[in-house]
């Protein structure tokens, strides 16, 4: 059965259900239902092919973090996105889809968010004495920062 | 196995493999545990190369992204191009004219052949054949010089950009590709005629290193190791991009699993990509190889001097790039070695807030340890050849 946004949106009650520029049908949940979603993903709607997660920095006040699950239907042939928000910790979901065990340690690594229940959330990319989250967007780009009086709002002087 | 239930068990033997090691195919570390030639456990440890790519795209314009995909995967360079571009315009919304969309394919291709051509010759040479290795480099310089002639570059070209192509390829250019494509097949075979049924090589390869495909849809493998292990999911045909829905090949399988199988896969993946550059050059249609869309490619040239639009146009475009509509996009590509796809996340502005790219290698290498555990240490470098793993797609 071909996945619909009203089908999803009735699957998913409490989450938010959209459809972004590339096509691959989007579901927003609260971090509460994050495994249960991803259950659901996996054998009620059978993306079961796990793809992709990442994280990306919305700089909000609060739950200032999105990750971003991709999954992956062999029989469909579609993708299906799963977003949720959080500030620093969300549970794990590498027990029931062991893919995703190096994902989440990237995600850790580079943004500082804390899955619970990873086997073994260490450093993937950077050394494990590194301090600090380069993907996170208040780590300045590319160079060491100038010191601005406007900019030591962001990155405080030096 | 865990190592701290193998009280009964003589001492096991820590050994760290790579990074500096001319089989890991740049520098990936394993650790290694071992009781006597048997592995009992291995971790991969990654990072070595990573550069930080996925931050400096944040401090680049659309366009100068561009640039940094052709270094994440220095044996697909063009397909990286390709994903990023993809991405980028259906973010855009821009339609890509009919002859840049074949030449794409052709290029795509093109590049598919020389990163296979350089895992045939890299595989047989860690497992100690060094002749088949001067072979496949006689046909990828070939091709790099195809690269050299169209961008004047023979990895990095950049050559594929949001928008289409940087400029036309050559009648002459296109001429040779075709003379190449006919002949390839037969080098094709006189690399098998070294490799496919020699003893050494089979005895080496087969039974070693075996995946089943659940195993490998777990753990997020994809590509030519995921259809050795028997899955037929090839992105190019589940999910045509490009027009590959237009074109007539197959998409070859395994049964077992093994390092053999995932040799053949490629071989034979050597020989559909063959196919569908004869196809591309046969119906390449005339026309531009550019989007006339003014905000995502430059006016041309001669347009400058009697248009005060295309001044515009040009400077704001090279001011402050290409700028697209707040929103998100991802497109999964079929590389050499798996699903590519680049995670774009614009908020409007002249620059990206995250670009991700979804490497098919560092989702392959996850497999390593099922792949080696139980099987000999001299075996472990045949299962790395066999993933084909780039650690500059891996660790970014």
């Amino acid at each position: 059965m071909p996945i619909t946004e009203s089908g999803l949106q009735s699957t998913f009650e409490a989450g938010e259900v959209t459809i972004p520029a590339d096509g691959i049908p989007t579901v927003r949940v609260p971090l509460d239902d994050l495994t249960r979603a991803v259950d659901k993903i996996r054998f009620e709607l059978d993306h079961s092919r796990f793809v992709d997660v990442t994280a990306v920095d919305r700089l909000t006040p609060e739950d200032r973090f999105e990750l971003v699950y991709l999954f992956y239907s062999l029989r469909e042939k579609t993708w299906l996105r799963l977003k949720t928000r959080t500030d620093s910790e969300a549970p794990s979901i590498t027990s029931s889809v062991p893919g995703a065990n190096w994902y989440e340690r990237e995600v850790f690594d580079l943004f500082g968010i804390t899955f619970k229940g990873h086997p073994d959330l260490t450093r993937i990319m950077l050394p494990e004495d590194w301090q600090g989250h380069p993907l996170r967007r208040t780590v300045p780009i590319g160079a060491e920062p100038v010191d601005f009086t406007v900019t030591r709002s962001a990155y405080g002087s030096s | 196995m865990a190592v701290a239930d193998t009280n009964d068990r003589r001492e096991l033997l820590t050994v760290n493999m790579g990074p500096q090691h001319p089989s890991t195919h740049g520098v990936l570390r394993l650790e290694l545990k071992l009781d006597g030639e048997v592995v009992v456990h291995c971790r991969p440890v990654i990072g070595y190369l990573h550069t930080g790519i996925e931050k400096t795209f944040e401090a680049k314009t659309y366009l100068q992204g561009v640039v940094l995909t052709d270094r994440m995967d220095y044996l697909n360079p063009l397909g990286n191009n390709l994903a990023y571009a993809l991405s980028l315009e259906k973010l855009l919304q821009c339609e890509i004219p009919e002859r840049a969309t074949v030449l794409r394919v052709l290029l795509v291709e093109m590049t598919r052949i020389a990163s296979h051509l350089m895992f045939i010759g890299s595989m047989a040479l860690d497992l100690g054949a060094s002749s088949p290795f001067l072979y496949v480099w006689r046909e990828r310089e070939k091709i790099l010089d195809f690269f050299e002639r169209m961008s004047g570059v023979r990895m990095m070209t950049s050559f594929i950009r949001p928008g289409g192509l940087v400029r036309d390829l050559e009648p002459a250019l296109l001429e040779s590709m075709s003379t190449f494509t006919d002949a390839m097949p037969s080098y094709i075979d006189s690399y098998e005629e070294l490799l496919t049924a020699n003893p050494i090589f089979k005895e080496r390869t087969e039974g070693v290193g075996v995946l089943s495909g659940q195993d490998a849809l777990d753990l997020g493998v994809s590509g030519p190791t995921l259809r050795a292990a028997g899955v037929a999911l090839d992105l190019r045909k589940s999910n045509p991009y490009c027009g590959y829905e237009s074109y007539d090949f197959a998409v070859p399988t395994g049964n077992v699993g093994d390092c053999y199988d995932r040799y053949l896969v490629r071989v034979a993946e050597m020989r559909e990509s063959v196919k569908i550059c004869r196809q591309a050059l046969d119906q390449l249609p005339e026309g531009p190889v550019r989007t006339d869309d003014r905000k995502v490619m430059p006016p041309p040239r001669e347009e400058l001097a009697k248009s005060m639009e295309a001044v515009i146009h040009h400077f704001k475009l090279w001011t402050e790039g290409i700028k697209p509509p707040a929103g998100e996009a991802y497109v999964g590509v079929e590389s050499p070695r798996g699903e590519l796809g680049f995670y774009v996340v614009s908020d409007g502005s002249g620059r990206p807030i995250r670009v991700h790219e979804r490497a098919p290698s560092f989702a392959n290498l996850q497999a390593l340890p099922k792949l080696t555990e139980g099987g000999a240490v001299a075996d472990v470098v045949a299962c790395i050849a066999s993933l084909d793993p780039i650690m500059g797609e891996s660790d970014r």
